[in-house]
């Protein structure tokens, strides 16, 4: 009989899904115009020399002094908007994945850790964690980024630290159920080093609500922190993400240059909603009360 | 009754066909099932899983749902066609006419309702009662099924009841509009023996009291045996045998009933390989390293493996609240459930214990702490004097040389390694073997259990039963342990592979020299497998002695009560 191996079958299943392959398209095509963002863009929007201030505040479709059409308009300094959403873009998932894989790293190891140790550390370590997710996200990461000041690593710790906690507490409660399996006792009973059971045996078990969680976070994370620079607590005008080219159009709102505002928004959204799409997806085809 | 409706029989099911759509292909778990049942009749659908005796059950209450599908064939009802009829009818049918009693009352009961409010609905479902006529028909039928107080377990909620008690509870529900027919889904499979024999003898009179028809689905035969009066043999979808009870298990036509005639411990002599088990391969384990076994003492050493006086408490660890309201003098801490209450055993080398007891005997508990899994709260384990768990506020296990073999090979193997990972990675954790030379010792075990060596890459979900067990059995082996602490290794296979997986225990134990202990509540193997029994009841050893003792004959009273309620298979009269 011939098996495909579990990730064939996994890939297969995902593909059935009509909405969950096309979300997943668009977060690839994302990923990949940010990364190519140097060549793609018809502009270095951040090199001054490139912008000429009689271009500013230009309506999508116009062509202006470099010989190219701005295809989303300008913003108030004259700079492509297609090109700074393109750099924007780059930044805010950079920032979504350096500090979802920090949240990623320390939350499982708290969680898990704390599933092994059980008793008092546990209850402490789990306790801990309860209260800090009883504040919304944005509250915590506000005050820490306030706290820490600006920039780019102060924003990914804020970012970290108020996100840690759904990992720990999914990877807790996954670690919990794995660690009373017969094969974890298996693993005791050669025995096999505590270490070598918790990396080798727990973990790799608890990572499909994991994987689910992380894709959420990730874009949660992204949404946090547009929010943050939006708020002026993000990150420095140096790096100008997603949420501060929202923030830089936001007062000419009212005097009918939307552009300048909806266009990194719509980019904004169409990132977030497909990340949630595909994690979507995911958590359906690892839940097996929902495995046909 | 007139002669015309003695002329139809109430069930009729003519190549009945019942095939699953699945993402893998058509499986087709029914494939032409033919057989009739005339009133009053008691018949057996006997078979190993995925035979299809459930699947025949459920097409005939109409309980087949996406992506099962009722191919072709027709089930008669006294005459009426049940297959293509409206659900509205079928229900008007299923539950009056015919009902069904399963497996697991516990998934069959809604735990948030007490049982008459249960009833109730089951009541009202075809006929108008009132709350009050409604309760006095509860009371009425928890009586019949000899449930004791029923005025006052009429209020109960499933969970206030033990399993043998639920499933009565099942079969009152069953039976409260007087079926003409009632299927019995291996309805004492989850129930220890010993209730197993109490509902066999309260089915057999009720089915004579009301007069009503039963089908009764086992994969054990001796149970089959003791309560029906024909018996329809399954394999692969397909009726393969039928014919009265005692014809078909004595004078056995069709060389599958024969084969699993042959796998039943119960009729081959103790200590023998069972006959068509197969299963023991001709490879032999890879030597022992060497030194690795101080052989220290004779075979008779009183002294080897001693278990003394250990007790379990398990107690739930207090939360936060908890241990501040016990320190303020506020509350009190758990009392916990002592599973093993200070018991002592000691096993010479060589030998085969085997330890049996019911649920919640405290068998698997004692097991776990003779193999170093739990630690006891007193008493010690030591093999030739060394103690098995490390001291310390952690206790661990400080020995390589016991080993476990669990019950339920689908949940002791890592499903995320590769079982040739499974098997190498103690070993090379202990230096047993180098990492170069892992993948032909590997290899060695696969071949000494019997199976393909090329498999060595491939994960758990690519196998059987049998043959994970086969695995989980190198796995322990491949440790090169003195002692194997095996905790209900067959209790989850179909007898087929229940026996090879026997042969291989068996063959292994001698070859190595193994002292083996044997946790099963099913006697017939023990006896087969074991040298002396120890017989557990509430977390205390209540008797214990060579196993032709024990069997032939018992002191204790729970013992004998114990190999009372074990169905016997009928033997063939004399010629």
């Amino acid at each position: 009989m011939k098996q495909a191996s579990p990730l064939a079958r996994f890939w297969n299943e995902f593909r059935e899904s009509k909405v969950a392959l096309a979300a997943l398209v668009v977060v690839v095509l994302m990923i990949g115009v940010a990364l190519l963002a140097p060549w793609i863009a018809p502009q270095d929007p951040y090199d001054l020399a490139n912008l000429t201030l009689s271009d500013a505040r230009r309506p999508p479709g116009y062509v202006g002094s470099g010989g190219f059409t701005h295809l989303l308009g300008t913003d108030a300094q004259g700079r492509d908007l297609f090109s700074a959403i393109l750099y924007g873009l780059r930044i805010s998932l950079q920032m979504g994945l350096i500090a979802g894989s920090l949240a990623f790293t320390v939350g499982v190891t708290l969680g898990i850790t704390a599933a092994y140790l059980g008793g008092r550390w546990e209850a402490f370590i789990m306790r801990v964690i309860d209260l800090q997710l009883a504040f919304p996200a944005i509250l915590l990461a506000l005050v820490i980024s306030a706290v820490l000041g600006q920039g780019k690593f102060q924003l990914i710790a804020a970012l970290a630290a108020a996100q840690y906690a759904y990992f720990a507490r999914t990877a807790h409660g996954a670690a919990a159920a794995e660690r009373g399996k017969d094969y974890v006792e298996a693993a005791f009973s050669t025995p096999l080093p505590a270490r070598r059971v918790v990396w080798r045996h727990i973990l790799p078990n608890c990572l499909p609500p994991l994987i689910v969680v992380a894709t959420v976070q990730v874009a949660s994370a992204i949404a946090l922190e547009a929010t943050l620079s939006f708020l002026g607590v993000g990150l420095p005008v140096t790096e100008p993400s997603l949420g501060m080219l929202i923030a830089n159009g936001f007062q000419y709102m009212m005097s009918g240059r939307y552009w300048i505002s909806i266009y990194p928004g719509v980019a904004l959204i169409i990132l977030i909603v497909a990340i949630n799409l595909v994690g979507d997806q995911i958590r359906d085809q690892v839940n097996p009360r929902l495995r046909r | 009754m007139s002669g015309s409706a003695e002329a139809v029989p109430l069930l009729e099911v003519r190549d009945l066909a019942t095939h699953f759509h699945t993402r893998a292909g058509v499986v087709k778990a029914v494939d032409g099932v033919s057989f009739s049942l005339r009133r009053g009749e008691v018949m057996g659908l006997v078979g190993e899983s995925g035979s299809g005796k459930s699947i025949t059950g459920f097409s005939i209450i109409g309980l087949i749902d996406p992506p099962g599908k009722i191919e072709s064939g027709s089930i008669r009802l006294e005459g009426r066609e049940l297959i293509g009829l409206p659900s509205r009818e079928l229900r008007a049918i299923r539950g009056k006419v015919i009902s069904m009693v399963f497996q697991d009352p516990l998934m069959t009961l809604n735990p948030v309702l007490t049982i008459g409010a249960q009833i109730l609905l089951a009541l009202e479902a075809h006929e108008k009662v009132s709350a009050e006529a409604g309760r006095k028909r509860a009371i009425a039928a928890l009586a019949q099924v000899r449930i004791p107080e029923p005025e006052a377990k009429v209020d109960f909620y499933p969970h206030q009841f033990s399993g043998g008690m639920r499933q009565r509870v099942a079969i009152a529900i069953a039976l409260l509009h007087r079926p003409k027919l009632i299927i019995c889904d291996e309805p004492t499979t989850a129930l220890d023996v010993s209730i197993q024999a109490e509902i066999l003898a309260e089915m057999k009179e009720l089915v004579a009291e009301l007069g009503m028809a039963l089908i009764w689905i086992s994969h054990d035969l001796a149970t089959v045996a003791s309560i029906t009066s024909r018996v329809c043999v399954m394999r692969h979808g397909k009726i393969v045998e039928t014919g009265p009870v005692l014809d078909v298990l004595t004078r056995p036509q069709h060389p599958y009933t024969q084969s699993l005639l042959d796998s039943l411990p119960s009729r081959a002599k103790p200590g023998t390989f069972l006959a068509r088990g197969g299963g023991v391969p001709d490879a032999s384990p890879p030597a022992r390293r060497s030194g690795a076994s101080p052989s220290r003492g004779s075979k008779a050493d009183a002294s080897y493996f001693v278990i003394q006086d250990v007790s379990k408490l398990f107690q739930t660890p207090p939360g936060i609240l908890r241990l501040l309201g016990q320190k303020l003098g506020l509350s009190q801490p758990s009392r916990g459930v002592q599973a093993v209450d200070s018991v002592s055993l000691t096993v010479p080398r060589g030998e085969a214990l085997g330890l049996v007891g019911e649920s919640g005997s405290g068998k698997s508990t004692l097991g776990r702490m003779a193999a170093g899994i739990y630690a006891p709260n007193s008493g010690t384990v030591r093999l030739e004097g060394e103690p098995v768990m490390g001291g310390g506020a952690r206790p661990h296990k400080n020995t390589t040389r016991i080993q476990t073999i669990f019950q339920d090979p689908f949940a002791s193997l890592n499903p995320r390694m590769s079982i040739g990972d499974s098997i190498a990675e103690g070993p090379i954790a202990h230096r047993i073997v180098s990492r170069a030379g892992a993948a032909e010792y590997v290899r060695q075990w696969l071949a000494a259990v019997g199976l393909d060596p090329t498999f060595a890459s491939r994960y758990p979900h690519q196998f059987s039963g049998g043959q994970r067990q086969r695995v989980a059995i190198a796995r322990a082996l491949a440790m090169q342990p003195d002692v194997v602490v095996c905790d209900e290794p067959v209790a989850s296979l179909d007898v087929s592979i229940q026996a090879q997986i026997i042969n291989l225990l068996m063959r292994l134990r001698t070859e190595l020299n193994l002292t083996l202990i044997f946790i099963s509540h099913d006697l017939s193997v023990v006896r087969h497998l074991c040298d002396r029994v120890a017989i557990m009841y509430r977390g205390k050893i209540v008797e214990e002695g060579p196993a032709g003792q024990i069997y032939d004959n018992p002191r204790h009273e729970y013992t004998r009560r114990l190999l009372a309620a074990v169905p016997v298979l009928p033997t063939a009269p004399p010629a």
